[in-house]
């Protein structure tokens, strides 16, 4: 009897030490419990939120006292004929927001996703402007995309019909109102600004692919179409369910907007709607931002299947070769011309009007006599021009602290994200299709579903517990697990494309778990983790509402700074330091490529 | 024994919150009483930086010009409404914020209530402030007045309010979303008061020459609600609005914003007329009201761990010198008497008579459903 237990004791011991002795699961295991924290539990917390009576408005209209339990929320958000309230304030809203974050995922996986394919597998010439210029709308901060599109969209016949845009000035081109403002224009900014994501995901897989499949069917004369739909297509697949799951999340709770374009023809979506509940009845806000975090989660569970199933691609082999590159003839010029084109549309002119607003004095005229480097580089402007601070942007040192703490802080959070991203993307490959593995993958995964200013609050709520958690070590915290998501999601799909023989190599000549990841696995997947270290980077230089409750001062970060003077109307200031965001971010991108071969773009190929 | 510990925790936490509370409020009661130099010297006595949060950007320039005068470090930011609250409830200790400025008197009457933040009236304003705007104590008034572009034939030279209700003015009046900055949110609610709705269905009759029909409505309040925000588009904030109704384009079109944004140099001053300015020059009215007014007020942190530097702070913004930053330009106005206007503009008395003044009782007192109604007139 003894004996049997002490034989079964050590069988278990002996298990858990082979188990401990694998790299991946010591990996999932810190994950899961590092993730259960730092997710599960602001999740709880906030849905504890839908179900209590907060202080002031709530305590009236629930005639309820403050802390105590109710359903008020749901009664009053979901159910409430009265002026036609739910439908106001939900439903209508609700449907707004299917159809834009459906769009915009459409919109950014054609059009990233057809970049990317005709980048890495075609001939395409402007190769380097096209991969170089397309990541421009991901760099910038939406809202300032948004503002871009009403600015020089605008006319007299639509909106707040008051002033003509560049279009309409310039050009003479009146646009119809539904290209302007509301679901279109909406759904097609955030198509866009998101596409890069398609482009990034997408990309990586087709550059890295395994040539023999398609050289096999070409062999054996299967048609250029059939090879794209049967074999590229499903290839790519998952990252292109990955790349629906982070525009769709993002769109839905993307604020800035819809607010700029839907606000002056009354088109409402659910963030908007969470946002000002969030004013006054926060229960109800919060209810929003479960259901959000409900869509989220089926599509991750959609996604999850595609990741588990048998239809799973081993790629990248020990083996692989050259890939072919489709040759577009005489189509060639005319394809990249229009993409040429496209891209400068959406991505230069932006920077254009952004550099151009920076230097006018009075908004709308844009004649040399109204123009003046004042706002970059010139002093005394308080006493002249009575509006914003007293030197240009680039003489202020409070642009310069600020900067250098964006810097700091995307920097902090691209580390952590990106190394977190790979080491689980190890881990859940490795030990695929175990519970596990799974769990971990959608942890890491959960923070991105959570609208970033709930997210921001939620954090705010926690670190109120913990005195140390503040300042940069808070917003560093709360940057690397919102943006883990994008170092998983790249780890993953990066991990899950190499075959097992290529680590095994190593293993059985007994090279170190360390080394075989930064000598064997990390060089072959270079560029899609090194995606995973500058998606962080560069989401953190432009995020705005995930930190705006955190920030010690509005003056902090750059974004918090820029937002603060487009709402003081300060738009040259504004416009100067949106621009030198992005140039920053450049500059980070270009230092990276020159260093160690691999940027934002050059991570698909050009 | 994990239980009786975390319990235990719970207990000290609680507490210790108490009796910073407790702390605070003594001080408060003991600042009230001292004089411009006790203050002083108290606040000079307090360690680390002084932390204020504004929903107006000009504290930062108050807060700077303070920070000089006593060599005090501070750090300013510039947070919304509601945000402010938010991060009052959960921040505590240094990082907190010791003072803050802040609009929308009916959420701040919640926020009071909670247990948030506390009133402190300087001795040294005690006689110069009207009581009513003693607790909370109002730093300022700040007007949004209609405003129209003066190009054309058809400048929108309103003496009526009932005028911006016809359907000639579909698409002409500019506003900001009530959704989105409560304090218009609080205007519109004023209106459905007994005082207002009765003023308004006055207007209505000299308007129209008749007894108004208010149909399905309530009261008069409701009616011009409905029917205005039916004309009305929604700019993003009250800075895009003044700039666009400024437009050599936008003839016909007028606005309802905060007065003091035709100091920015990006508004086309001159295009722009203000109706009551119009009025009072050539001795008319605008029936029943020619904007709105609302006050932003100063308020201690319970949670401050500078309290005497955020009450020589609360002291300063109410002289001469710490109004300044609002002071130099017009669209604020100081509840103390001997800080004057700016020059072309009207008294805060006239402007007491002319506009809607914000009133929390009553917008407390309104309930869920004139918002709700108001909502329903947004779609």
């Amino acid at each position: 009897m003894e004996q049997t237990k002490k034989a079964g004791w050590a069988r278990t011991r002996g298990r858990l030490r082979a188990w401990m002795s694998k790299p991946a699961n010591i990996i999932l295991l810190f994950f899961l419990i590092a993730l259960t924290v730092l997710t599960l539990y602001p999740l709880l917390s906030l849905l504890s939120e839908m179900f209590i009576i907060h202080p002031g408005k709530e305590v009236r209209a629930a005639r309820q006292d403050a802390g105590a339990f109710t359903t008020y929320h749901f009664t009053r958000l979901f159910a409430t004929s009265a002026n036609s309230y739910s439908s106001i304030q939900f439903y209508q809203p609700f449907l707004n927001t299917l159809a834009v974050s459906l769009t915009a995922s459409v919109i950014a996986i054609l059009f990233g996703g057809t970049v990317a394919f005709l980048i890495t597998r075609t001939d395409i010439r402007y190769k380097k402007f096209v991969s170089a210029v397309f990541v421009f709308p991901y760099i910038m901060p939406s809202w300032t995309l948004a503002l871009f599109w009403e600015t020089f969209f605008k006319n007299v016949n639509i909106g707040l019909k008051t002033s003509n845009g560049i279009m309409a000035s310039v050009f003479k081109v009146f646009m119809p109102e539904w290209f302007v403002y509301g679901y279109f224009p909406i759904a097609l900014v955030l198509g866009l600004h998101y596409a890069p994501f398609a482009y990034i995901l997408m990309g990586g897989i087709l550059r890295n692919m395994d040539a023999n499949l398609e050289e096999a069917a070409t062999i054996l004369k299967t048609s250029r179409a059939r090879i794209l739909w049967r074999i590229t297509l499903p290839i790519v697949k998952p990252a292109m369910l990955s790349t629906f799951l982070l525009v769709f999340a993002s769109s839905m709770s993307a604020y800035s907007v819809p607010v700029f374009l839907g606000s002056p023809v009354r088109y409402y979506v659910l963030s908007t709607k969470m946002k000002s509940l969030m004013d006054s009845y926060p229960g109800q806000a919060y209810i929003i931002v479960a259901v959000m975090i409900l869509f989220g989660v089926a599509i991750l569970l959609m996604n999850q299947k595609v990741t588990n199933s048998r239809k799973q691609f081993t790629t990248v082999t020990g083996k692989s070769g050259q890939i072919s590159q489709i040759k577009l003839g005489r189509l060639n010029r005319p394809v990249a011309l229009f993409l040429v084109v496209l891209l400068v549309l959406v991505a230069v002119v932006p920077l254009i009007t952004f550099a151009l607003e920076s230097v006018i004095v009075k908004a709308g005229d844009y004649t040399p006599a109204n123009m003046t480097l004042d706002f970059w580089i010139g002093t005394g402007l308080d006493k002249r021009l009575d509006q914003g601070d007293s030197t240009g942007i680039l003489l202020n040192p409070k642009v310069w602290n600020a900067l250098g703490y964006s810097l700091l802080l995307a920097l902090t959070c691209a580390l952590v994200a990106g190394t977190s991203g790979i080491l689980v993307g190890y881990g859940v490959a490795k030990r695929r299709g175990s519970r596990l593995s799974s769990l971990v993958n959608s942890l890491s995964f959960f923070p991105y579903l959570m609208p970033s200013l709930a997210f921001g609050a939620i954090y705010l709520a926690m670190a109120s517990h913990i005195s140390w958690l503040s300042g940069f070590l808070l917003l560093g915290l709360v940057g690397s697990v919102k943006y883990l998501p994008f170092a998983s999601r790249s780890g993953v799909n990066a991990m899950l494309q190499l075959s097992g023989e290529i680590e095994e190599a190593a293993v059985i000549t007994g090279v170190p778990w360390w080394k075989r990841m930064l000598r064997v696995i990390f060089p072959i997947q270079k560029s899609s983790f090194l995606s995973g270290y500058l998606l962080p980077m560069v989401s953190c230089m432009r995020e705005l509402s995930l930190f705006v409750l955190l920030v010690p001062s509005s003056n902090t970060i750059l974004t918090t700074m820029l937002m603060q003077y487009s709402e003081k109307g300060w738009a040259q200031f504004g416009n100067a330091i949106n621009l030198l965001i992005i140039v920053v971010v450049l500059l980070v991108n270009f230092t990276v490529n020159k260093l160690t071969g691999a940027s934002i773009d050059k991570g698909v190929g050009g | 024994m994990k239980k009786w510990f975390a319990l235990m925790l719970c207990c000290c936490l609680l507490l210790s919150a108490l009796s910073a509370f407790a702390d605070v409020a003594g001080d408060i009661a003991a600042g009230e009483a001292m004089s411009h130099d006790e203050l002083v010297e108290k606040a000079k006595a307090e360690t680390g930086t002084f932390i204020v949060y504004g929903n107006t950007s000009r504290i930062e320039t108050a807060a700077a010009a303070f920070s000089e005068l006593y060599g005090i470090d501070f750090l300013s930011t510039n947070v919304k409404d509601q945000e402010i609250y938010t991060k009052l409830r959960n921040e505590s200790g240094a990082e907190a914020a010791d003072m803050v400025m802040i609009q929308d008197g009916a959420q701040l009457t919640d926020a009071i209530a909670e247990g948030l933040v506390m009133n402190f009236l300087p001795a040294s304003v005690k006689g110069e402030v009207a009581e009513a705007d003693q607790n909370p104590l109002v730093h300022q008034f700040i007007n949004k007045l209609f405003i129209y572009n003066n190009l054309g034939d058809d400048a929108p030279a309103i003496k009526n309010v009932w005028e911006l209700t016809d359907p000639a003015f579909k698409g002409r009046v500019i506003f900001k979303n009530p959704e989105s900055e409560k304090v218009n949110m609080n205007f519109l609610v004023m209106l459905t008061s007994d005082k207002w709705s009765e003023k308004l269905a006055e207007a209505y009759k000299n308007w129209k020459g008749e007894d108004i029909d208010l149909g399905e409505y309530q009261n008069a309040g409701y009616k011009w609600i409905a029917e205005f925000l039916a004309n009305c588009t929604f700019g993003k904030s009250d800075t895009t609005i003044a700039e666009e109704v400024s437009q050599e384009t936008a003839a016909g079109k007028i606005g309802l914003f905060v007065l003091s944004k035709l100091r920015s140099s990006s508004v086309l001053t001159d295009n722009l007329t203000v109706a009551q300015y119009d009025a009072t020059a050539n001795g008319y009215a605008v029936e029943p009201f020619s904007g709105f007014m609302y006050p932003m007020y100063t308020m201690v942190n319970v949670k401050a761990t500078r309290p005497y530097t955020a009450m020589l702070f609360i002291e300063y913004l109410m002289t001469q010198e710490g109004f300044e930053p609002w002071g130099k330009s017009i669209g604020a106005y100081s509840p103390i008497a001997s800080i004057k206007v700016n020059e072309g503009d009207l008294t805060i008395d006239v402007w007491k008579d002319t506009l809607v003044v914000e009133d929390s009782a009553y917008i407390l007192d309104a309930g869920v459903d004139v918002e709700d109604f108001i909502l329903a007139c947004l779609q």
